[in-house]
């Protein structure tokens, strides 16, 4: 990273961990072998992956085989959507995702809703919670799948994955159950088991692993129908080539955050508590984005400031070395304000003004310091230049 | 693409920019709610109609507030009848551009400016309240930018018929059914024709 950089959009992407980029070295530069039989250089990557991939599955108490790698979240989540719908068409063709989703959960279920299945729609309340009792109403007699985003990726919000399971499992048929675990893993524990679900995906690169690679979790006996086919290298759902260093650097990733999962969490909390208190002493007319507490996840806060402009916010911290994002309209490439926000009952002004930071392991205390002390005078400029705050002041 | 540096040296200090004291004409365009509004003020020398101090207010993204500050720099010090010359063009071309997305800012900056002129001139008798015509409606959809390229809409030719009758607005488009921004665009034709009070109904077809 840019030395000396200020880098709070970790949910993005993070910055790969030193000790991630030495454990794949061996693998790009010796042991770069493809898995095989009889001949020693496969057999030594078979042995290889398998155990990465036990160590990985255990994060989340899964079963090595129940794990098969992909080139990140979005291929995860494609082949769980798309395969268990396809596989279980016969028995339905109802979805159930809910409006503040992430984008890979959307739009999988608007093209299934243009191949000709049925989806509904939950609300969320405003913080950010789906609606359970919409839940309840929506589940028909031809509903397969259930979807939904462990911990939503723009407020922070941790779905109720065990009431949701309570409820899919009261129904009187199976209804599978996916969860996109994106900004979930390696924040919140997670038991696939316990929460009952079939398929999730995960990514390396969002816990200090690589870029490029992720996992689709599916559950033993779980059918999907194949969304790419080609030579099976390992098995049918992970055909093609694959990169035992990315596996290396994936596992190396999982083992920096689970041999102290507690301590990780935490110290990523406290950070979070810390800037938000910063911000909400420093800066007046801020409001919280989601919910407050043990029911976010440990590394976001969203703001919105009010009577100002997030993409003008975005840019002067850019410049002065600070990168965060924010969910204005003005920086999106679609012109529009962030969904998820506005689904939330915010209206547009606190949608354009609202300011997402995401934190990682290497965040410090004097970062933060720093972020909320630059901050809060580009408020103070920004605010001394918008009409919004003139006419505010003149109310008074 | 990214900002030019004089789109960065105008966002980062911005000139003309603050609240004026007793302005002689005010003009206040775009909405919170589409995430831009400015609000320009002009104190005009009465003999020469020279604009004397003009000055901005503005919510909104980073090229937002440097074509506000760029139209002022154009406007100050030029008498009404050339102010009223300078248009979204030549506050983009005074910044050395700006990327497609964000040339609607720079339109909004001008219409401000042109907005406070002609505030001026009909509060001191130098001009009728225009009348509402089918005209007024195809000055204001050139002021709507296609994103995708940063051009209006009318030079385009995505406009195929303008018609006005009785309150009711009817434009036909010529944009296709793929376009992703055509939820866009029409949002904009409607924030721009809502605020005349002779528009009661308005109707966007699209083939």
């Amino acid at each position: 990273m840019t030395p000396g950089r200020i880098y709070l959009d970790n949910c993005i992407t993070s910055m790969p961990a030193p000790e991630v980029l030495e454990a794949m070295r061996p693998y790009f530069e010796e042991k770069f072998w493809f898995p095989g039989t009889f001949i020693s250089t496969g057999e030594s990557t078979n042995e290889t992956i398998e155990a990465f991939k036990a160590s990985i599955a255990a994060s989340i108490h899964a079963k090595g085989q129940e794990l098969h790698f992909t080139s990140g979240g979005t291929l995860a989540n494609n082949m769980a959507i798309k395969g268990l719908a396809n596989a279980y068409a016969a028995q339905g063709k109802h979805l159930i995702v809910s409006v503040v989703d992430y984008p890979d959960l959307l739009t999988n279920a608007a093209y299934l809703e243009k191949s000709g299945f049925d989806v509904s729609y939950l609300s969320a309340d405003s913080e950010g919670f789906i609606n359970l009792a919409e839940l309840k109403q929506a589940i028909r007699k031809d509903t397969i799948l259930f979807m939904t985003t462990a911990v939503n990726h723009v407020v922070g919000t941790i779905q109720p994955l065990q009431e949701i399971k309570a409820i899919l499992q009261a129904a009187d048929h199976k209804i599978y159950y996916h969860v996109d675990a994106g900004q979930a893993f390696g924040k919140i524990p997670i038991d696939v088991n316990d929460l009952g679900v079939d398929t999730m995906a995960i990514s390396a690169h969002k816990i200090h692993g690589p870029q490029g690679i992720g996992a689709l979790y599916l559950r033993s006996g779980t059918k999907l129908t194949q969304l790419i086919h080609g030579v099976a290298r390992i098995d049918n759902y992970q055909t093609g080539g694959l990169s035992i260093a990315l596996i290396a650097g994936f596992a190396k990733a999982v083992e920096l955050i689970w041999s102290d999962f507690t301590g990780n969490t935490s110290r990523l909390r406290a950070m979070s508590d810390y800037l938000l208190e910063s911000l909400e002493k420093q800066i007046p007319h801020i409001e919280l984005n989601g919910p407050r507490g043990i029911k976010r996840a440990p590394h976001n806060i969203n703001v919105s400031i009010d009577f100002i402009e997030g993409e003008a916010i975005t840019m002067m911290l850019d410049t002065m070395g600070i990168t965060v994002a924010t969910g204005s309209a003005c920086a999106s490439q679609g012109l529009k304000a962030n969904y998820v926000l506005m689904a939330l009952g915010k209206n547009h002004v606190q949608s354009h003004g609202s300011m997402k930071f995401t934190l990682s392991r290497y965040t410090t205390k004097e970062q933060i310091d720093e972020t909320v002390a630059a901050l809060t005078g580009i408020a103070a400029e920004l605010r001394a230049r918008s009409p919004l705050y003139a006419s505010m002041i003149k109310e008074k | 693409m990214q900002y030019s540096q004089k789109v960065l040296d105008h966002f980062m200090h911005p000139h003309n920019v603050g609240k004026m004291e007793n302005p002689d004409a005010v003009a206040t365009e775009g909405s919170p709610a589409c995430g831009d509004q400015v609000t320009v003020y002009l104190k005009v020398d009465k003999d020469s109609h020279v604009i004397e101090d003009i000055k901005f207010l503005s919510y909104g993204c980073a090229s937002n507030i440097a074509t506000a500050s760029i139209i002022t720099d154009l406007a100050k010090g030029k008498n009404l009848e050339a102010a009223k010359q300078i248009s979204w063009r030549d506050a983009m071309e005074a910044l050395d551009g700006l990327p497609p997305v964000k040339v609607h800012c720079s339109v909004l900056a001008a219409d401000t400016l042109q907005t406070a002129i002609s505030n001026y001139e009909i509060a001191n008798g130098l001009k009728e309240v225009p009348n509402f015509s089918k005209d007024t409606i195809t000055e204001e959809l050139k002021k709507i930018i296609y994103p995708k390229v940063g051009e209006d809409i009318v030079s385009l030719k995505m406009v195929k018929y303008v018609g006005f009758n009785n309150g009711e607005v009817l434009i036909d488009m010529n944009m296709m059914n793929f376009d992703q921004w055509r939820e866009n665009v029409a949002e904009e034709i409607r924030e721009h024709l809502e605020k005349y009070p002779e528009v009661k109904n308005i109707k966007i077809n699209f083939p």
